[in-house]
């Protein structure tokens, strides 16, 4: 009998890890499936994934329904290619791992190019959006710099490119503040640091201002951490796909469609990259 | 990075996890003692309290109320959050996990003969020293099996504290995952949930039979 048992849970193991290996091995077949993709029946609609707290690029609208620059313009483009338009609301910190399972066809929501992403094969579109980090504070508080912040907390949003650049290049001065704390969405960020628990939000331009805007007592420091730019992310393999998606954009920026989108959202038209 | 900076990196979040782990513990123990005695109360006022208590807090779940203990006070009466997020952290837990223990010890008490109460009374046991003694003792022996259960969830619900933004074992998993573009945090954080549950299913076990002592 006890035999038996070993001998079954053996068996279980060696499934088990076999399954394991097969998973690992998933991304290189993924990769031969997008070039033999071809062949595969043209395509009929398109999910787009987009972070759905991140207004003015993807937020929920007052009746609900998701909306932003980036939706907008996704929308147009699909209508554009005659697709069905879907939307997939990600988990932020797990965007890149939703995109490989198949929940979506892009990542389309405010995203920072980062060079580990082109590293770990993602293609990526060309550049529509020129960003930068910045910290916000509350407006009563005294800080006018990052040196200020020396020994304080500061919020982050995980998987945002401001936390990348705290753990990267801005590591020393990140080694600075007391504290880096990782949220799971900005709004977290925000209400950290109106209720006093954070010192400063670590966050992209747009994204600060729009919330500024909309809420009173806080501002923007005045200081430049370096430039980046946002792009669309797709699956390794999709290169065909992006084209298509590059291809209506320049489409719909020909025919006005794009310029009637950015006249909707004056604060982040300055930085837009993509005009006639 | 390497696996081993990886595993180091992690390791020093579990400190944090540990904390929670064994902090409400602590306090969801009495807490769910508490919890049960008010239930079993012949006070109906007691009992009720008692009973919309823990339909709360088995009927809402522990992410909202980690929420709502973390920022409620600062939207409801303008307090400030608190910095020290583990106190919101292990209040949420503690009062979510008491209202479970509080029913398995519920459950436990309720599961003694009366005959039991009879005989201590007939030998002039107190009702306080029949409860100590006699009933406690075997209400604890009978209840491990469930109690293993909830603190093996309890593990890996240290998880949700992210929710809040407490920087867990999990949360830097998740920070090494985004800044690596890379599935082998996850695995390693599967590997630590799966050690610290090994750990505390030998601990109880241990438990188990030491408190054995009737079975011949």
């Amino acid at each position: 009998m006890k035999k038996k048992i070993i001998a079954l849970v053996l068996a279980m193991l060696i499934a088990a890890l076999t399954f394991a290996l097969a998973g690992c091995g998933t991304k290189e077949n993924e990769d031969t499936t997008g070039v033999s993709g071809e062949t595969a029946p043209a395509r009929t609609s398109f999910t787009m994934g987009i972070d759905p707290e991140y207004p003015p690029f993807s937020y929920l609208d007052k009746n609900g329904e998701y909306t932003g620059f980036d939706v907008e313009v996704c929308k147009a483009v699909c209508d554009y290619l005659g697709w069905e338009f879907k939307i997939f609301a990600v988990n932020w910190d797990e965007k890149l791992v939703q995109l490989d399972s198949m929940e979506c066809d892009c990542v389309w929501s405010g995203m920072t190019i980062l060079d580990s992403m082109k590293e770990a094969g993602y293609v990526i579109s060309r550049p529509y959006f020129d960003n930068e980090q910045v910290l916000v504070v509350k407006d009563d508080s005294e800080f006018n710099s990052s040196k200020d912040l020396a020994g304080k907390a500061v919020a982050v949003q995980l998987g945002t490119s401001g936390e990348s650049l705290l753990n990267g290049d801005l590591k020393d001065l990140a080694a600075t503040f007391g504290e880096v704390v990782t949220a799971n969405s900005f709004t977290t960020c925000f209400t950290e640091l109106a209720g006093n628990a954070v010192d400063a939000v670590f966050v992209d331009v747009p994204v600060a201002d729009d919330y500024i805007s909309k809420n009173d007592g806080f501002r923007i420091i005045d200081e430049d951490f370096g430039a980046e730019q946002y792009g669309i992310a797709f699956r390794s393999g999709d290169e065909d796909l992006c084209a298509q998606v590059e291809a209506a954009l320049d489409a719909i920026i020909e025919n006005g469609t794009y310029a009637k989108i950015v006249e909707k959202y004056p604060d982040i038209a300055g930085n837009l990259l993509l005009t006639k | 990075m390497t696996l081993m900076t990886m595993v180091v990196k992690m390791a020093s979040g579990l400190e944090k996890t540990c904390a929670i782990f064994f902090l409400t513990l602590l306090f969801a123990l009495p807490l769910g003692m508490a919890v049960a005695m008010m239930r079993g109360s012949k006070i109906k006022i007691i009992s009720g309290i008692a009973g919309f208590f823990i339909s709360i807090l088995r009927g809402t779940p522990l992410m909202l109320q980690l929420i709502a203990v973390t920022y409620g006070p600062y939207y409801l009466f303008g307090v400030s959050v608190s910095r020290n997020k583990l106190i919101p952290v292990v209040v949420a837990f503690a009062i979510n996990y008491a209202a479970y223990f509080a029913e398995i010890y519920r459950g436990g008490i309720e599961s003694m003969p009366v005959g039991q109460y009879e005989a201590a009374q007939v030998l002039g046991y107190s009702k306080l020293q029949t409860f100590v003694k006699i009933i406690l003792p075997q209400v604890i022996r009978r209840i491990l099996p469930s109690m293993t259960n909830e603190i093996v969830t309890l593990v890996k619900d240290t998880s949700m504290a992210f929710t809040v933004s407490y920087q867990e074992m999990f949360t830097i998993g998740k920070q090494i995952a985004n800044s690596e573009t890379s599935f082998v945090p996850f695995l390693v954080a599967g590997v630590f949930y799966y050690v610290f549950n090994a750990v505390v299913s030998f601990a109880m076990r241990r438990v188990e039979k030491a408190m054995s002592y009737y079975k011949m």
